[in-house]
């Protein structure tokens, strides 16, 4: 019987460690696509290192909005595409509106195609780093800064800049009441 | 071997009527339960397969919304997977592991009957839910976000009952290792224990490693829904597609732990209607072992293309294609079994033949979904479906028939009627071809899984399928009148119900006595 006992007892850690793994997988996922790039994954804090290099190099960066779930928003970027010169700070916005007729929160989240070069995308100021507060019929610009590093690989001519953006409101008041 | 059966107990001490099936520790009592709730599962599922295909018999919508349709498709897919399939194994197990290795029970009797009550509970909740106003789950079995996030009320039903059914086949998990690691004859190491039993043992490894990971992803999926966590909502930081890969990391095992018992079962048929040994019993042992730990390094082939690297796709590729190695070793061990071999048809090697060649057919589908780029125009179409029902239905399916008909006789001591046996195989090959193969032609030219209209240009195939499929229903009703016929005559079976059969179960008496092995007997 106590075979039995010990095969039980290392089985059930067995089972316990397994479900600790599922979770594990979370923040294992997380840091292999920051450190690889994948999904598109671009730096969630504002980059500072403003070292610009005159090499004259140019790519296109466009520009692409979505609003999550039908959200009551109107979302566009004020220009849908910009010539830049690498290592280079740029400044651009995008337009949003709330068709709604009460308040709202939003959050957005971006995304840089193709992804294996978003870590060669460097934001230094994005709304994407905060959440906005928009009231009824409000109109407001979302500014962006951004600079194309200079390690950008010669064969990429075009970088597409997507942003989602979400409708926040209800989770956050959920939120409040807990 | 020796029998060693002089007192076979008469039934003791036990409450009769359904007190006696709701109480009962014995293994044999639970294996039967376990393969009459599979039938009826399996009857369930078939039903909602049948309002699929008659569905899409023509193009247009004629009988079911799309909604009702895809909770049709999701609901057939859980309860043919958790409902039919995996509890026809356990039930196998329970009937045999403890005669083939000679143990007089199972290691955790107690354990064994609750792990098997908790099914019923579990799809009542799950099949209660086609009754709530907002229906029943219709983001497909694999619960994809944010679709499965943005379903009705059902949800949270749904994946509690999945816990339920993830809890049960862990418990039994436990309990079949516990019983094989711990309750073989003396005597019997472990490269002596029949093939089933290894298979088995193995199957167990993979439940325990793989079903808390899925219980990990939907408590994920709840959390997201109700608790304001953001694993998979893009609002909150996290992603979708972090979920494919967690399922996938169950999903990928719980395709083997659907076939590797069925493979145990066709490795013990063959050589008992070939009339010889099983070739290379080692090289099997170590080709289910290698399948199984490749299970665990192939998930993300189900989603090439949700945008991965170039490495990452071409490193699951390969490790896919390396799967069709030993399970190469595996179809060239049965067929080097059969050679020159004095074989006989009987309606279970019928169905162990069908299985090798029409396995083998979803095995080849596979390799052909396995190539990435190719797997780009495959992705999510009828191909897919084609191919995980070639290894499903006349895969795993089959070789449960198969064992249903070999074991019969010494699980009730009757013989079933040989002819209608025959019959009862070929309808169900034929229709399981006439419904599955086309699959293979309009998913090639486009036709996408998961919905309940289409383009008009795959109509005659659908048709095909379609009544291939009411087909195939009818013949499983003839299997049902085999059992209820064969239950009714008396005892007849001799102990060794098949010339060639080999094992410890056919050294006890026909019906196999409620307490098998009391002394263990003797291996040589």
């Amino acid at each position: 019987m106590s075979g039995i006992k010990s095969t039980i007892t290392k089985l059930s850690l067995v089972v316990v460690a397994m479900y600790a793994f599922s979770y594990a997988l979370v923040p294992i996922y997380d840091t292999f696509c920051e450190i690889t790039g994948l999904n598109g994954k671009t730096n969630d804090v504002a980059y500072t290192d403003n070292d610009i290099n005159k090499e004259d190099r140019f790519v296109k960066v466009k520009f692409i909005s979505n609003v999550a779930n039908s959200a009551p928003l109107y979302f566009e970027p004020s220009v849908t595409e910009m010539t830049v010169q690498v290592g280079k700070p740029y400044n651009t916005h995008y337009v949003m509106k709330n068709n709604s007729s009460r308040q709202l929160h939003t959050t957005a989240s971006p995304s840089v195609t193709p992804g294996k070069y978003a870590e060669y995308f460097k934001k230094i100021e994005c709304f994407c780093f905060n959440q906005q507060t928009i009231n009824s019929g409000e109109v407001k610009d979302l500014g962006v800064q951004f600079i194309v590093d200079n390690d950008l690989p010669d064969n990429i001519g075009d970088i597409v800049l997507s942003y989602t953006m979400f409708d926040i409101t209800n989770n956050i008041s959920e939120s409040n009441k807990l | 071997m020796s029998t060693n059966i002089d007192h076979i107990k008469e039934e003791h001490h036990q409450p009769s009527g359904i007190m006696r099936w709701i109480t009962t520790t014995n293994h044999k009592d639970i294996g039967s339960l376990y393969l009459w709730f599979s039938l009826l599962m399996f009857f369930i599922g078939g039903f909602m397969a049948l309002i699929i295909r008659a569905e899409l018999f023509q193009p247009g919508l004629q009988f079911v919304v799309p909604g009702f349709f895809n909770q049709m498709t999701t609901m057939h897919a859980l309860i043919m997977i958790f409902g039919a399939l995996m509890p026809a194994f356990v039930g196998l197990a329970n009937w045999q592991l403890p005669m083939m290795i000679g143990a007089p029970d199972m290691a955790l009797p107690r354990l064994n009957n609750w792990s098997f009550w908790i099914l019923p509970f579990a799809f009542t909740m799950l099949i209660s839910t086609l009754f709530f106003e907002s229906g029943g789950p219709a983001a497909g079995w694999t619960l994809y976000p944010p679709l499965s996030l943005q379903g009705g009320n059902s949800m949270p039903f749904v994946i509690f009952s999945l816990h339920l059914l993830g809890a049960s086949s862990i418990l039994g998990a436990i309990n079949v290792i516990a019983t094989i690691l711990n309750m073989r004859a003396p005597g019997m190491t472990l490269m002596k224990m029949p093939i089933f039993v290894w298979t088995w043992l193995i199957t167990a490894f993979l439940l325990i490693a793989a079903m808390p990971v899925l219980a990990g992803a939907i408590t994920m999926l709840l959390t997201d829904r109700f608790y304001g966590t953001s694993f998979f909502t893009a609002a909150g930081g996290g992603d979708p597609v972090l979920f494919q890969h967690i399922f996938w990391f169950f999903g990928h095992p719980e395709v083997y732990i659907l076939i590797l018992p069925a493979f145990g079962i066709v490795s013990t048929i063959i050589p008992a209607f070939s009339r010889k040994k099983l070739f290379g019993y080692d090289s099997m042992v170590y080709a289910t072992a290698s399948i199984a730990l490749l299970s665990f390094i192939v998930w993300a082939h189900h989603m090439f293309t949700v945008g991965m690297p170039l490495a990452g796709e071409i490193f699951f590729m390969f490790t896919t294609m390396l799967i069709a190695v030993p399970t190469g070793v595996k179809v060239f061990n049965w067929i080097a079994t059969m050679w020159r071999g004095s074989m006989t048809f009987e309606t279970p090697m019928l169905f162990s033949l069908a299985f090798i060649v029409l396995f083998t057919i979803g095995g080849f589908s596979g390799l052909m979904l396995a190539i990435t780029p190719a797997d780009f125009q495959y992705h999510d179409t009828y191909f897919v479906v084609a191919h995980f029902h070639y290894v499903l239905v006349p895969g795993a399916i089959f070789a449960v028939i198969a064992a249903v008909y070999y074991w019969l006789p010494k699980w009730t001591g009757k013989m079933y009627n040989e002819t209608l046996g025959k019959i009862h195989f070929w309808m169900t090959t034929i229709f399981v071809n006439i419904t599955f193969f086309p699959m293979h032609f309009v998913g090639l030219a486009g036709m996408p899984r998961r919905i309940p209209d289409y383009a008009v240009q795959f109509t005659d195939f659908n048709m095909i399928a379609s009544v291939g499929a009411f087909g195939f229903g009818l013949s499983q009703l003839l299997f049902v009148y085999i059992l209820f016929l064969t239950l009714k005559q008396p005892v007849t079976a001799a102990d060794k119900s098949w010339e060639g059969a080999e094992g410890l179960e056919w050294t006890l008496p026909s019906p196999a006595p409620y307490h098998s092995f009391d002394k263990p007997p003797k291996i040589d």
